[in-house]
């Protein structure tokens, strides 16, 4: 069953002169897929990303998400969406530095309050476990190093147990050992925990290791494999 | 809607910012504090400068008025109904200045439950004489008590002491009328009244109620004594003062008595409607002020949370990508510019109430005003509610265009702008 449809999608950027980034942009990711995509810088990969994660509304086609229509709703319910489905990670971290460790990764869990504040706080720890960074939950993300902040993004992309994680470029602004180890964790979660993963990269290494590589090229899906 | 999570943010954002905040803060509490202050020292003087004139003037005033008589025969004659009838040189009537009945007319007032209470007083032109100079001047026969309960008299008679009026041939003097008469206490003065009988009174006191030319005439007797004095029975009144619970009901009240008694009555709006003009145009002004403060505290905090926001933009992004909708950024910011609107606020009330009170004990004596020794100021708990509704009102207003523009920020933007 997919959980991510996207169907001819268009995208112009009006800047002085129209643009079209992105040319009838058609796939789908399937439920428990661990999905890279690939291409030049400038080809259109995180504009699509954006896209498919609801943020920008600025499109043609149409996107659907757990079988649901979600092109032309409000933004209201598209933040809910985002919230409940969909799990983000980018490529600068992205940390609320106003808040610990901990609170930056209950954030998403008290906004959509499904569960009491004292099991989403344990629901946090084992995420952050997960990570090893249970022992650094108190401290405030500004004390954290890059590696360790993106691993607590991670984290924090968990806590709802979403449908989908989206990545831009995770392991871009980290050296080699902190990528690697980024990167060991997406593939445990990808084996361990069947999370439905598509991940924005232009590191070959880490595309090589997903269940699939989408390739772009200029606005275009050129492959799917 | 998950306000405890939004309140949380609102309060990480403000301790990151925490000087900028309390600096905001600040600003408000300032403005608060001499909103308050100003319009509590505004108001007590007006008060207190409307007092010297109101709380000496009854709210109703029945006597008896000279006039011409308003139904001449002509009128009633049905040959000359028809026409436009012109009198020359029409003649007051002989009528009496004593108020007919007073005693029942008093009684009905007096239970009245509109009255707070009535005091009856006899007003005549005198002559004082002084060697061979016959200086002229009123003498208010008063019932002391009544006059002091309703009128404030107490405050005003300056030296000497008001219960000696009680007994007969007894006089106090208006303070400039005295200086005039070289009259000091326990002096004996002499008295003709305008119908030729003389009449030897003992001063007791001084009365100073701060208006000259009011001291320069005004002389104050008991009853007895004036009725003595002009040889007429204990029944003779020529005023009946009405003091009400509520002085704005004196316009209406004064016509329906005027009817039922059939006798002339003034109300105090009437008598003095300047003194309402000014109260109402210094409290306009004092308003303009504290509210211009408030504007002024406004933009600091627009311009503060602009700033944040601006600082803030990766907060905001990363907030909106883990499913904050657009209006519950909008509730951050505004939670944050009514905190500070709001600790402001209660800490500009509580300085503004201790300022008052600094203003309370700043001397103030003036020949004018004999009861006051410092400045006056009013407590009155309508300033504090009105400049803690302000502050809320403001700060909310100061928040919200920042707070417009937070709720409006794309986090695609942002976050690819990296």
């Amino acid at each position: 069953m997919s959980v991510l449809e996207a169907k001819n999608i268009d995208k112009f950027f009006f800047n002085a002169t129209t643009t079209q980034v992105l040319k009838k942009v058609s796939f789908q990711i399937d439920r428990g897929e661990f999905v890279s995509v690939m291409g030049k810088s400038g080809c259109g990969k995180s504009t699509l990303l954006y896209i498919l994660s609801t943020m920008d509304t600025d499109y043609k086609g149409e996107l659907i998400l757990d079988g649901e229509l979600i092109t032309g709703k409000s933004s209201e319910y598209l933040s809910r969406i985002r919230n409940e489905k969909i799990g983000f990670v980018f490529q600068f971290h992205y940390l609320l530095h106003e808040f610990s460790t901990l609170e930056n990764v209950m954030i998403p869990a008290l906004k959509l309050g499904k569960y009491t504040r004292e099991e989403i706080e344990h629901r946090a720890m084992e995420k952050l476990r997960i990570f090893d960074m249970q022992d650094h939950a108190l401290k405030k993300a500004n004390q954290l190093s890059g590696g360790q902040k993106q691993r607590v993004a991670i984290a924090r992309a968990l806590i709802n147990d979403p449908l989908l994680i989206m990545g831009d470029e995770p392991t871009g602004n980290l050296d080699k050992k902190n990528s690697d180890i980024v990167y060991a964790k997406f593939k445990e979660l990808a084996q361990d925990f069947g999370q439905t993963m598509l991940i924005v990269t232009h590191d070959p290494e880490f595309a090589a290791g997903t269940d699939r590589t989408i390739e772009m090229e200029d606005g275009r899906v050129v492959s799917f494999e | 809607m998950n306000w405890s999570l939004i309140l949380e943010i609102a309060r990480a954002l403000m301790l990151a910012r925490i000087k900028q905040t309390l600096i905001a803060a600040v600003g408000v509490m300032f403005s608060i504090t001499m909103f308050v202050a100003l319009l509590g020292f505004m108001n007590g003087l007006n008060g207190l400068l409307d007092g010297l004139i109101l709380n000496r003037t009854p709210h109703i005033r029945l006597y008896n008025e000279i006039k011409p008589n308003p139904n001449q025969p002509i009128d009633q004659s049905r040959e000359f109904s028809g026409g436009v009838n012109i009198i020359r040189s029409i003649k007051p009537s002989t009528s009496r200045l004593s108020i007919y009945n007073s005693a029942s007319i008093i009684q009905t007032l007096e239970s009245d439950p509109r009255v707070l209470g009535v005091s009856p007083k006899i007003s005549t032109q005198v002559f004082f004489n002084v060697g061979t100079i016959d200086l002229t001047g009123l003498v208010n026969g008063i019932d002391v008590e009544k006059e002091a309960q309703l009128f404030a008299f107490t405050d005003y008679v300056t030296e000497g002491n008001y219960g000696d009026l009680n007994q007969i041939n007894t006089i106090i003097l208006g303070k400039g009328a005295a200086d005039r008469m070289l009259a000091s206490i326990g002096d004996v003065i002499q008295v003709t009244t305008a119908q030729g009988n003389r009449m030897q009174l003992k001063v007791v006191g001084y009365y100073q109620s701060g208006l000259g030319d009011f001291d320069n005439v005004n002389s104050y007797a008991s009853l007895s004594t004036v009725q003595k004095m002009l040889g007429e029975p204990p029944s003779y009144l020529t005023d009946i003062q009405v003091k009400l619970h509520d002085f704005n009901l004196a316009p209406p009240m004064a016509r329906e008595l005027e009817e039922v008694f059939e006798i002339d009555a003034d109300d105090i709006q009437t008598v003095n409607a300047q003194f309402e003009t000014g109260t109402q145009i210094r409290n306009l002004i004092s308003y303009a002020v504290g509210i211009t403060l408030l504007v002024v505290s406004g933009f600091g905090i627009y311009n503060i949370l602009n700033m944040m926001i601006y600082e803030k933009l990766d907060t905001i992004a990363i907030l909106k990508a883990i499913g904050f909708s657009p209006q519950d950024v909008n509730r951050v910011f505004i939670t944050i510019a009514l905190s500070i609107g709001l600790v402001g606020g209660v800490a500009g009330l509580i300085f503004g109430y201790l300022a008052g009170l600094a203003i309370d004990q700043v001397p103030f004596e003036t020949q004018a005003l004999p009861t006051i020794k410092t400045f006056p100021v009013d407590y009155n708990p309508k300033y504090y509610i009105i400049g803690g509704t302000f502050s809320l009102i403001t700060t909310y207003l100061a928040g919200y265009f920042p707070a417009r523009k937070a709720s409006g920020v794309d986090p695609v933007e942002i976050i690819r702008g990296k």
